[in-house]
């Protein structure tokens, strides 16, 4: 046995104006599970606390609550000392239980066919990763579009691909699925991330339902011109300024030694929108002794296409920008676009190593820049922290420049998925959270490694916001300017 | 307190898992229906976290026969036979009607619902949807209980059903979760609150399996039979302690898991040599016991079930649920052992219906795990959940044909009813600590091995219990008062059917000396049974 101690959130509408947190100390078994906590202070502390359970086992979804801000089981997440409990994000009925019926009504039931067979094994496999759903709602709890739309919630759409993939179901989907918020989604994989059973509703219900609209020429018009713009250019971004690769050789050679060699792949914004950030990444790169090879014959990685369901011409992109770093003998592609990456990594089957700059910049070690006097802040691209796994990278290096890193909550920016695109008012809803949030730390700057993100980012807020590569080149510059001046 | 809603309906259902919801669709076809359920409808009871499958016979390979003869078997035939016809008979349709509604079953290449072996069994009988088939079931029954009018009450707690003054069951007092108290008022009523091994230290059980179906039928005067008659799971999880119990599906060992004491021995070459690991769950189950018992058990008190020889691809697409629950516990169970111990799973015993699902009261049905005579005296695994949908149904169309009903509800009846629940506001004991100690007695005392000293014990002990005046803390915390007293009858009525029977048979085993052991085909006992005003042991003629 151990004694932990609990804040749990308590509330009775009868009688509290608000919710407010009161502290336990209990005693818990080796092993326990916040579930246990709760047993214990219900048990021996205070019989009134109000909480759902059932199944003990992860299997009915009953006891969803959130443990320092987070959704989880209660019966599967370990309880740690000291956490902080709360119920989700949803109409709150007593302490920690919550109103889950209208969420739950929203739910579609199939509508089998009074004739329908058995599915063949195909459609059931195609079914079945869609089927795991316990309707906890730890995904509805934190999903940001629900925060700022109309969107029913990411398993009331994991729900519509799972009937529309039924040959037995009869019901309209697409429709439905348009009606529930299809094209809200921003693809952050949030929910993926809280989900007990890693349901991936972005990848899997979400892109394949606008696949499915896409067919019956429901893609919004907004979507339909990137489409076209790729299919035409190549790209998804239209020339108004010199590109990047147009400025830059096929290989970029280091200023010393070779310690190592990539391909780079650019990604549209980074040609086409915002080129100079892509050219501060070839003078860090040079910097740091890594030799960068450039195939001029790359296009776009097609993301602003499958995550829109716009897939029908997705194969010859993937084979050209394969092609196009395979005949050069290519090992490892870098990628400075965290929606690039994430593609390359999760929709592509690549015959070379894909990585984030942030983790090649890690692997080979960094010379150290100059410290910038300023305090930054790091915005969580989705695409690199869920899309790619990648969280630690991009704080190291930004803590080696800047004189002070503060934190600030990993939440969606709005830019991704089509949304700022297609459904504009949404995504300057959520940019206006990120600013609020970056005002919130004090920051000077607010530093990211998308330019999806930075783009978004900077017309929602007064605070500077740069790539990490490019704080890192001013870091550079800084300490260049120091040495000569020392030298002087 | 009092009534602050009455409702009227033609079917009331009391029980929200696959037995009541197949009922409540079934019952919609005559009349209104309400479903009154402890928890919200489809995250409470266990059929939710039945993983292992679902028997019926589908192939021609296979026989309405078999199936017959192996769960008559496997009960130590104390089944109802007319029951098990009723089984068997019925369990392909009804897998098709959940087919027809939408279920996602495995399947095999050849476009059939796919079938894997269970123990007890002579052929691969039992459908599945990977392990996670009851939940798969609750979905597609959620799917098509929207699709009728039935009304459903969710987070109710029905604490005792009401007669009217034919003796009729005419409805149920409930409380709902801020503990106010609704009268619902039918012309039939549905039973369906499943089991309640929860009564035990160590139980697969949901929150829900506290056994009030049985305790709340007994005061209202209703037959029960063979409550002795408790399935202790095999494989449940030894740890972490408060993990002890968690179901560890027969189906590992259907996809070719074996058993290992902590020699590394296969066991069950001394138990049963031909089936091995699918004997039938009362012979692993005490094999196991033996095992730690006689010193051979792991650190934690359990034997290895392993895996790890599998493909981790089969592992990982058969058995998903499992793979996940052991590696949130930190093991994973492609490459280590999983650690198993016996664990109360399932009551065999229950009302005593027909093959209408009439209990000995007019106007009151039951089905599945309340309702007792289906699987004898130990039940094969996949054949609780054909029976949810077989008696389910059956509960539901017969419930619905009934005609309508007149007589006059005994109002002095409500009235003290009510005045018993004000008194838990001057009680003196925490239901917490008595549940505690309940569970311990049971487990302790009443468990896989029992004999007569221990019993006795037993029995004193939930009675001192039952006489203990539980305190609620406010209205909301009266139900749980109320679930704790129908514990205690519940256990109480498993302790006294145990006292009944001088037989080792299926479940039952005691380790009195002078304790029968005989070909349970020639035993000459039947059914035990118990009501507020007889209790015995049936005789049975067996043929020589």
């Amino acid at each position: 046995m151990r004694e932990i101690t609990l804040r749990v959130s308590r509330y009775d509408p009868a009688e509290d104006a608000e919710p407010y947190f009161e502290e336990y100390t209990v005693r818990v078994n080796e092993g326990a599970r916040v579930l246990h906590a709760l047993h214990a202070v219900h048990d021996e502390r205070d019989p009134t606390l109000a909480y759902r359970y059932c199944c003990g086992s992860g299997q009915c979804g009953s006891c969803a609550v959130q443990v320092d801000g987070t959704p989880v089981l209660a019966c599967m997440e370990e309880a740690r000392d000291g956490m902080t409990i709360e119920p989700l994000d949803l109409p709150v009925l007593k302490d920690l239980m919550v109103d889950i019926g209208p969420v739950m009504a929203k739910i579609a039931r199939i509508c089998p066919a009074p004739d329908a067979g058995l599915p063949t094994r195909e459609e059931i496999e195609a079914i079945k990763p869609l089927r795991d759903c316990i309707e906890c709602f730890c995904c509805v709890s934190t999903c940001p579009a629900l925060l700022v739309t109309e969107f029913a919630g990411p398993t009331v759409l994991r729900q519509e691909m799972r009937l529309a993939l039924d040959p037995r179901d009869t019901g309209d989907r697409i429709s439905d699925a348009i009606e529930k918020g299809l094209f809200y989604c921003t693809t952050c994989k949030r929910c993926v991330e809280v989900c007990p059973k890693e349901i991936d509703v972005p990848g899997k219900a979400i892109e394949k339902l606008r696949e499915l609209a896409n067919r019956r020429g429901l893609t919004l018009p907004r979507h339909q011109e990137v489409a076209r713009l790729v299919q035409e250019t190549g790209r998804s971004v239209a020339r108004t300024q010199p590109t990047f690769l147009e400025q830059v050789p096929e290989v970029i050679e280091p200023e010393g030694p070779v310690r190592g060699e990539v391909g780079f792949f650019v990604g549209c914004m980074f040609n086409g929108r915002v080129p100079q950030t892509a050219l501060d990444a070839m003078e860090v790169m040079k910097r740091n002794g890594i030799r960068v090879i450039i195939p001029h014959d790359q296009v776009c990685c097609g993301s602003p296409l499958i995550r829109t369901g716009q897939t029908s011409f997705i194969d010859d992109l993937k084979q050209k920008n394969i092609e196009a770093f395979t005949s050069q003998g290519i090992e490892t592609v870098m990628t400075i676009c965290a929606g690039c990456g994430a593609t390359l990594k999760n929709d592509y089957e690549t015959p070379f190593v894909v990585k984030d700059v942030t983790e090649i910049l890690t692997e080979y070690g960094i010379e150290p820049p100059a410290k910038l006097d300023v305090t930054a802040t790091y915005h969580d691209p989705c695409h690199l922290l869920r899309g790619q796994g990648i969280r630690e990278e991009p704080r190291a290096l930004l803590a080696r420049v800047v004189g002070e890193f503060v934190e600030m909550p990993a939440q969606c920016c709005g830019a991704g998925g089509g949304v700022r695109s297609g459904v504009p008012e949404e995504a300057k809803a959520l940019g206006a959270m990120r600013d609020e949030a970056v005002k919130a730390t004090g920051a000077d700057v607010v530093v990211t490694v998308c330019p999806f993100c930075e783009f978004h980012i900077a017309d929602c807020t007064d605070v500077p916001v740069k790539n990490l590569v490019t704080v890192l080149l001013e870091g550079y510059r800084k300490k260049d300017a120091e040495q000569k001046g020392g030298s002087a | 307190m009092l009534v602050n809603e009455i409702v009227d309906a033609h079917v009331l259902v009391i029980g929200s898992g696959g037995a009541g919801v197949r009922a409540a669709i079934e019952a919609s076809r005559y009349g209104s229906v309400i479903l009154a359920s402890k928890t919200i409808v489809g995250k409470g009871g266990c059929t939710t976290m039945a993983e292992g499958g679902f028997n019926a016979v589908l192939r021609d390979q296979d026989s309405i026969e078999a199936h017959r003869e192996d769960t008559l078997s496997g009960g130590a035939y104390l089944n109802d036979p007319a029951l098990v016809d009723v089984l068997v008979r019925e369990a392909p349709e009804r897998l098709r009607d959940l087919v027809r509604w939408g279920a996602v079953f495995d399947v095999t290449d050849d476009q059939m619902v796919a079938q894997r072996p269970f123990g007890g069994q002579r052929f691969p009988r039992t459908c599945y949807a990977g392990d996670r088939t009851g939940h798969e079931i609750m979905m597609t029954l959620l799917d098509r209980l929207d699709a009728t009018n039935t009304q459903l009450y969710n987070e109710v707690t029905v604490i005792d059903l009401v007669k009217d003054e034919d003796g009729a069951v005419a409805g149920a007092i409930a409380l709902d979760r801020e503990g106010e108290v609704i009268l619902f008022r039918s012309d039939a009523t549905v039973l369906a609150t499943g089991g309640g091994t929860q009564i035990y230290d160590i139980s697969t059980n949901s929150a829900a399996g506290t056994g009030d179906g049985f305790a709340m039928a007994y005061r209202a005067g209703a037959e029960l039979i063979d409550m002795e008659m408790v399935q202790f799971h095999p494989t449940g999880a030894v740890y972490p302690y408060d993990a002890r119990g968690r179901l560890v599906t027969e189906a590992v060992r259907g996809e070719g898991g074996i058993l290992l004491n902590a020699r590394r021995e296969q066991f069950m070459k001394r138990y049963d040599p031909d089936r091995m690991e699918l004997s039938t769950r009362d012979v692993v189950a005490r094999a196991i016991a033996t095992e730690v018992l006689e010193g051979r058990g792991t650190k934690h008190g359990g034997v290895y079930l392993d895996v790890t020889h599998l493909p981790a691809e089969q592992i990982e697409t058969r058995l998903p649920v499992m793979l996940e629950q052991f590696l949130a516990f930190g093991v994973d169970i492609r490459r280590e052992p999983m650690e198993v111990a016996p664990t109360a799973h399932h009551i065999m015993g229950g009302l005593r219906i027909t093959p209408e699902c009439r209990t000995t009261i007019p106007r009151l049905f039951a089905c599945g795990e309340v309702a007792g005579g289906v699987h004898g005296a130990n039940r094969l695994g996949g054949n609780a959940l054909a029976d949810t949908q077989v008696f389910g149904k059956r509960a539901g169309e017969f419930a619905g044909k009934s005609q309508e009903r007149s007589g006059r509800i005994d109002e002095a009846w409500i009235e003290t009813e009510l005045k018993m629940l004000d008194d838990f506001f001057d009680g003196a004991i925490s239901p917490a600590a008595v549940r505690k100690d309940l569970k311990l007695t049971m487990w302790n005392q009443a468990g896989i091995f029992r004999n007569s000293p221990d019993l006795a014990t037993a029995l004193t002990n939930v009675r001192r219990l039952a006489d203990r005046r539980l305190f609620a803390a406010s209205t909301a915390n009266i139900p749980e008062c109320c679930t704790v007293r129908n514990m205690c009858t519940t256990a109480s009525l498993i302790i006294r059917c145990a006292q009944l029977r001088p037989e080792n048979r299926g479940a039952h085993v005691r380790l009195d000396a002078d304790t029968a052991t005989w070909d349970p085909a020639k035993s000459p006992f039947g059914h035990t049974y118990i009501s507020l005003v007889r209790e015995g042991i049936e005789r049975r003629e067996v043929a020589a």
